[in-house]
């Protein structure tokens, strides 16, 4: 059944979205509809869409899903592959006509494609279903009630998890996806929001607002990065009675669990027994592998073993009871929920004339997790303090700030291994 | 050299690096999610104060209490390395 149906099924006579203007159920069916009505020739088509309003996107993707053979979800307008529509830019509108309003109730699957964080300059697409995008979706007469801050892109998986939660259960949407933590903190006031899913990152920084208990909780999820036992402990103490909640992910797996129990890391025993028709195991290169239950995308079939299990690429540690989360193994750098690809930023230093070599890694920090850092090998010569200033600039005109260099430390010799290749050692674990 | 001083001396010098506007002043009641450093500022402080001074309180701190303005930011560092 498509996103549609099941909220016309359900009928929730709830706001679906708050914002200046709220925006009912009842009215996002209405506006989905007519985005149908619209434009018919999309029928069967292959569509894009980005994030500028939520009550639009939302309306958007209630359209598309089961009207739309493939539907790509844009975070970034040059992910846009050459053959595909956006809309509704690229898109003629066109009256309804009578025989098209028949066809509007044969629905069809829609293949949802979202690009995997991270990457450099070519995105993976990676696509999914919206049975699988909605497993983890439970749904409880009492979830109707909650008002959900959206404080992630909702063109992410992590994103999409809120407002397909939020959508499927009657709930009410708050966009909190702009500006830095105190303006977020304020439209969760305004929002009079009692569900957030952030980064534990983003909890650290809401927590220093020192006005949290002003918000009255009753579910908090941490996703996107490494749950640290102490963000934990400090939120549970906070609210007590708030179901807290830390997810693990993987966008490309299209999958991803919940842990409950307000411990770091997951049970050791999921391992034999496996979790919610998820299976687990880790290799001896401290791989976690998962096996959903449903066919991974075919793009990641170079990663499935004979038993259909996935190398997830997260590295983790096994104690006597639990199994914890250690960090990407492939190098990439999780800043606050972002991933850093090491190889673009070091491209990017090495475009400055007076670096020769160029090594970026991981640093551990307590505020976002993980902070960019950069050992360079530069030309002699150079004032350090004014070149620090430059190459900053310099980063800061070609990447995001989150994938700046925060730390960049001037060495004599940059180590590389055999094969002449820049050694990757893991610098840092969590 | 005044400890206070010199975690105001980093936090211009990394909103320099970090090209975050600071308001004027920053003052003991500067509330630090409106001082103009952003998160990411936030960290990269942190992380010079853990160069300069060897402690990172945050990393270690086990109770709920986090700084909301500059002078409860500085306390805890006055505060660790009495410790």
């Amino acid at each position: 059944m498509s996103l549609l149906q099941r909220l016309e099924q359900a009928n929730y006579q709830t706001t679906a979205i708050a914002a200046e203007c709220e925006c009912s159920y009842s009215e996002l069916i209405n506006n989905a509809q007519q985005i149908r009505h619209q434009y018919p020739d999309l029928k069967h088509q292959t569509v894009a869409v980005r994030f500028k309003d939520l009550s639009n996107f939302c309306a958007q993707i209630l359209a598309f899903d089961g009207w739309c053979s493939k539907l790509y979800l844009l975070s970034d307008k040059a992910l846009l592959p050459d053959d595909i529509t956006l809309f509704p830019d690229g898109v003629s509108s066109i009256a309804s006509q009578p025989e098209h309003r028949e066809l509007l109730s044969k629905e069809i699957t829609t293949h949802w494609f979202m690009a995997t964080s991270g990457t450099t300059d070519i995105p993976k697409w990676i696509g999914h279903s919206l049975d699988s995008l909605t497993r983890a979706v439970k749904i409880n007469v009492n979830n109707a009630a909650l008002r959900w801050a959206l404080c992630y892109q909702p063109t992410r998986f992590a994103g999409l998890q809120v407002v397909l939660q939020s959508l499927l259960t009657g709930a009410t949407l708050v966009d909190c996806t702009n500006g830095d933590a105190a303006q977020r903190f304020t439209e969760m006031q305004r929002g009079a929001v009692n569900a957030i899913s952030a980064t534990p990152s983003l909890w650290r920084q809401l927590l220093m607002t020192n006005e949290m208990l002003s918000l009255p909780l009753k579910r908090i999820t941490l996703g996107g990065e490494i749950a640290g036992q102490r963000l934990l402990d400090n939120l549970a103490a906070l609210f007590p009675q708030a179901k807290l909640l830390h997810i693990y992910a993987s966008t490309e797996a299209g999958v991803g669990f919940a842990v409950s129990d307000k411990k770091a890391g997951f049970p050791l025993n999921w391992l034999k027994q496996g979790h919610n028709g998820l299976s687990f195991k880790v290799d001896s290169r401290q791989h976690l592998w998962l096996k959903p239950p449903q066919k991974p995308d075919i793009n990641l079939a170079d990663r499935i073993d004979v038993e259909g299990f996935l190398d997830s690429e997260d590295l983790v540690e096994v104690t006597e009871d639990r199994v914890h989360f250690l960090g990407r193994a492939n190098g990439l750098i999780n800043v606050g929920g972002s991933k850093v690809q090491p190889e673009q930023v070091e491209q990017v230093l090495l475009q400055h004339p007076a670096v020769l070599q160029a090594r970026v890694y991981a640093k551990s920090n307590s505020v976002l997790g993980q902070l960019v850092a950069a050992d360079l090998q530069v030309a002699p010569n150079h004032d350090v303090k004014t070149l620090k200033l430059q190459l900053i600039q310099h980063c800061m005109a070609s990447l995001a700030r989150y994938q700046l260099p925060t730390q960049l430390n001037f060495v004599d010799n940059i180590a590389t291994n055999a094969s002449g290749k820049l050694s990757r050692k893991r610098e840092d674990k969590e | 050299m005044n400890i206070e001083q010199h975690i105001k001396d980093s936090l211009t010098q990394v909103a320099q690096l970090a090209n975050c506007h600071l308001i004027t002043d920053i003052e003991q009641d500067t509330v630090l999610l409106q001082s103009g450093l952003d998160s990411l500022g936030f960290a990269m402080l942190v992380a010079q104060l853990e160069e300069d001074l060897g402690i990172d309180p945050f990393s270690e701190m086990q109770i709920a209490i986090y700084p909301r303005t500059f002078g409860e930011f500085v306390k805890i560092y006055q505060l660790a390395l009495k410790a």
